[in-house]
């Protein structure tokens, strides 16, 4: 069975050390909430499994389908179904929206590696992009279902987006890439109500039985949209404690200083 | 500096009691080409310039970071005075290919400096719109190139190379439209030069008032050779001009270019300037906003590789009140290129309600390439909104991991960012054909 389990996972950066032992396992068909203070590092448990080349990898590991991806470049990773929506998506100035996506479509789905096939047996080298009208058709598609204004099929990622407009494109982009995990790093941070609705509304929709999600955030908020199968508190660079669902409550009621009380202060990060 | 022990024939040596053979030899090649007296005084006196004058030297603010060392004018050949046009399958495939690249009002194609073929003119002197060779126009025209040529926009005095451009003019372009006349598809230029061959490139473009006009001007061949051209453009009240020149040399050749633009009252210019080819290039730009109402905007991209030298020099000088300039220069740099962009701003005491901005971007794509970038303002109106900025930084990290984590291999997010870096100025190019043309180029340089 298809999963994505980190096994005790440690890594630094700039010689501080961040995550101190995290032990997740997600599965298609469930979503996998965590909740946690700022600072206590898990956008940097985003990052590392995207594979960002700043953080230094001082243990543990990490696994698809049994199989190790630390030694993976971000793109084998994406390329592999695992997608990070960030939490400051960037922006890329002068790179449209449509450009971009349909190199990474086209990635993604292999039609680059046929190209690069046909080349190598000789025979007629197509595009090696995904077919422009078929492209089109998909993107229009789904900027309508995920409620993306089709005109920022022609802006340039990011660039000028507002908070809520960055969030709705990564939650696009999740689903034109169609990965099999997705880590959502803060989706719901700095959204107001009617923005976090239409977030939580895509995520929704492509959660479906075939796919897992680890959803990280800091409030409680954006689980009443979005329900959990399971929650777990981040504290101090590992996991602390999971449960159902009443775990977000509970956290929402007593707050971060009872998880402090419970497991200790965490360590200072300079 | 040019070197003194060789056979004393060119401008670079001194005239041995009155006898001058480099300028016995241009005159002779002005009346081979057919030329009456007027212009070969104009020549005989632009040489006369040129010798009197000094050669650029390193104390010089404009040449402090460009060096000519190694080039002597007298060391190229002269094209052909006479040779007829030719028809159209008679072309290189590479002319043969610029000319269908693009869909055209009309087109001339120079090849070692002379016009080998035309297209669409007939249709244009129909509407009252002159566009020919320069020589047909010194025939034809005189009393109007006496009037406009090298006169007032670029002088023939500027500096040596307008003075050696003055004497030895060879391919060039008269383009006049009549007053509220409009040219709906481009007016496309193209020049081919041969090896080792110095041409002397000159465009001169007319737009009377209400006039409108798009100009495509290419420069290609030239390898081991010297280009040295000129570009003068002169607005009527409310005409508009888009000028685009794609200079794309042989990277053996070294490129000298003196253009200037002067803007009548409400006139409206967009100059694109491309800087692809050339080993060396060293391109002062002006622009002048002589009227009220005065709209400018220059934009350049350069992109050199290996050992290109690239540098622009520009001026936007405001003369008349309530006039705007945009000037936006992005260039990219690769292995051990680079570039120079040297700007300045100058607003008279009377034009207030100025706005002029300037910016020069720099891509390093290699630790090697080296972009400098010296901008500058001279205000001395006070009512006036201006702004300069200049930045020369690496592709951004984030960028390239934000990309990688969609799926994109470095090669291929690196590449997009490089595309994306100039669509500022791609998106600012007036005609769709040249758009793609220099994508392609762009796509060319980031790979090979």
């Amino acid at each position: 069975m298809s999963q994505l389990e980190i096994r005790d996972l440690h890594a630094r950066v700039e010689g501080q050390d961040i995550l101190r032992g995290v032990s997740i396992t997600l599965r298609p068909g469930e979503i996998h909430a965590m909740m946690g203070r700022n600072g206590s590092g898990k956008s940097t448990l985003a990052y590392v499994i995207a594979g960002h080349p700043h953080y230094e990898i001082t243990g543990g590991d990490i696994l698809l389908d049994g199989e190790s991806i630390l030694e993976m470049e971000p793109n084998e990773r994406c390329q592999a179904g695992i997608f990070l929506a960030f939490q400051y998506p960037v922006s890329v100035p002068g790179v449209s929206v449509a450009n971009f996506l349909r190199t990474a479509v086209s990635n993604v789905r292999g039609f680059t590696k046929e190209a690069h096939m046909a080349s190598q047996e000789g025979g007629v080298v197509g595009s090696h992009l995904m077919p422009m009208r078929k492209f089109r058709r998909e993107l229009t598609a789904k900027m309508k279902e995920f409620q993306v204004d089709s005109s920022f099929a022609r802006r340039y990622l990011n660039d000028g987006f507002s908070g809520g407009e960055k969030k709705r494109t990564e939650v696009l982009q999740m689903a034109m890439l169609e990965p099999r995990f997705s880590i959502l790093d803060e989706s719901d941070s700095g959204l107001d109500i009617d923005a976090l609705k239409v977030v939580a509304d895509g995520i929704n929709k492509l959660a479906t039985e075939d796919r897992g999600f680890l959803l990280i955030t800091h409030y409680q908020r954006i689980l009443n949209y979005i329900k959990p199968d399971y929650v777990s508190i981040f504290h101090d660079g590992r996991i602390v404690m999971t449960g159902g669902p009443e775990v977000a409550l509970d956290l929402e009621e007593k707050g971060y200083n009872w998880v402090e009380e419970q497991f200790g202060p965490a360590e200072p990060v300079a | 500096m040019p070197n003194q022990t060789q056979v004393p024939t060119g401008v670079s040596a001194p005239a041995v009691n009155g006898a001058d053979p480099a300028r016995d030899a241009l005159l002779a090649r002005s009346e081979a080409r057919g030329e009456g007296a007027w212009m070969r005084g104009f020549r005989e006196q632009a040489w006369a310039a040129a010798k009197a004058m000094p050669w650029p030297s390193l104390t010089d603010e404009a040449w402090r970071r460009t060096r000519l060392t190694g080039l002597d004018p007298d060391n190229f050949s002269y094209g052909p005075t006479h040779e007829g046009p030719v028809g159209e399958e008679e072309l290189s495939p590479l002319l043969q290919d610029e000319l269908h690249e693009m869909e055209s009002a009309a087109t001339l194609i120079f090849e070692d400096g002379l016009m080998h073929y035309r297209v669409g003119v007939a249709a244009l002197e129909e509407q009252g719109i002159i566009f020919k060779p320069l020589d047909l126009a010194v025939q034809e025209h005189e009393d109007f190139l006496r009037e406009h040529f090298m006169t007032r926009v670029v002088p023939v005095e500027t500096d040596v190379f307008t003075a050696l451009h003055g004497a030895l003019w060879d391919s060039g372009t008269l383009i006049h439209v009549p007053r509220n006349t409009r040219v709906e598809l481009p007016l496309q230029i193209i020049n081919w030069q041969g090896e080792g061959q110095a041409g002397h490139h000159h465009t001169l473009v007319v737009a009377e008032e209400g006039a409108e006009v798009t100009v495509v001007d290419s420069l290609l061949g030239a390898r081991r050779g010297l280009q040295n051209s000129v570009v003068e453009i002169v607005q009527a009240p409310g005409s508009q001009v888009r000028y685009m020149n794609l200079q794309d040399l042989d990277t053996s050749a070294w490129n000298l270019m003196h253009g200037r633009a002067h803007l009548n009252r409400d006139a409206d210019l967009r100059w694109i300037q491309v800087s692809w080819g050339s080993m060396l290039t060293k391109a002062f730009l002006d622009l002048v906003l002589q009227g009220p109402g005065g709209h400018a905007e220059l934009l350049g991209i350069y992109f050199p590789t290996g050992r290109q030298h690239i540098d622009h020099q520009t001026l936007q000088l405001h003369e008349a009140p309530h006039c705007f300039s945009d000037l936006l220069f992005n260039g990219a740099l690769k292995d051990r290129a680079r570039s120079v962009y040297m700007g300045s701003i100058r607003v008279a005491p009377e034009a207030q309600q100025t706005d002029a901005f300037q910016r020069n971007g720099n891509l390093l794509l290699d630790s090697r390439s080296r972009a400098d970038s010296i901008p500058g303002l001279e205000i001395e109106a006070n009512d006036v909104r201006c702004t300069h900025a200049a930045t020369a930084a690496q592709v951004e990290d984030e960028y390239v991991f934000y990309l990688m984590a969609r799926g994109l291999s470095r090669p291929q997010a690196e590449r997009l960012i490089v595309q994306g870096f100039f669509q500022a100025v791609l998106e600012r190019v007036p005609v769709e054909s040249v758009v793609h043309k220099l994508e392609q180029v762009i796509e060319r340089k980031i790979g090979g």
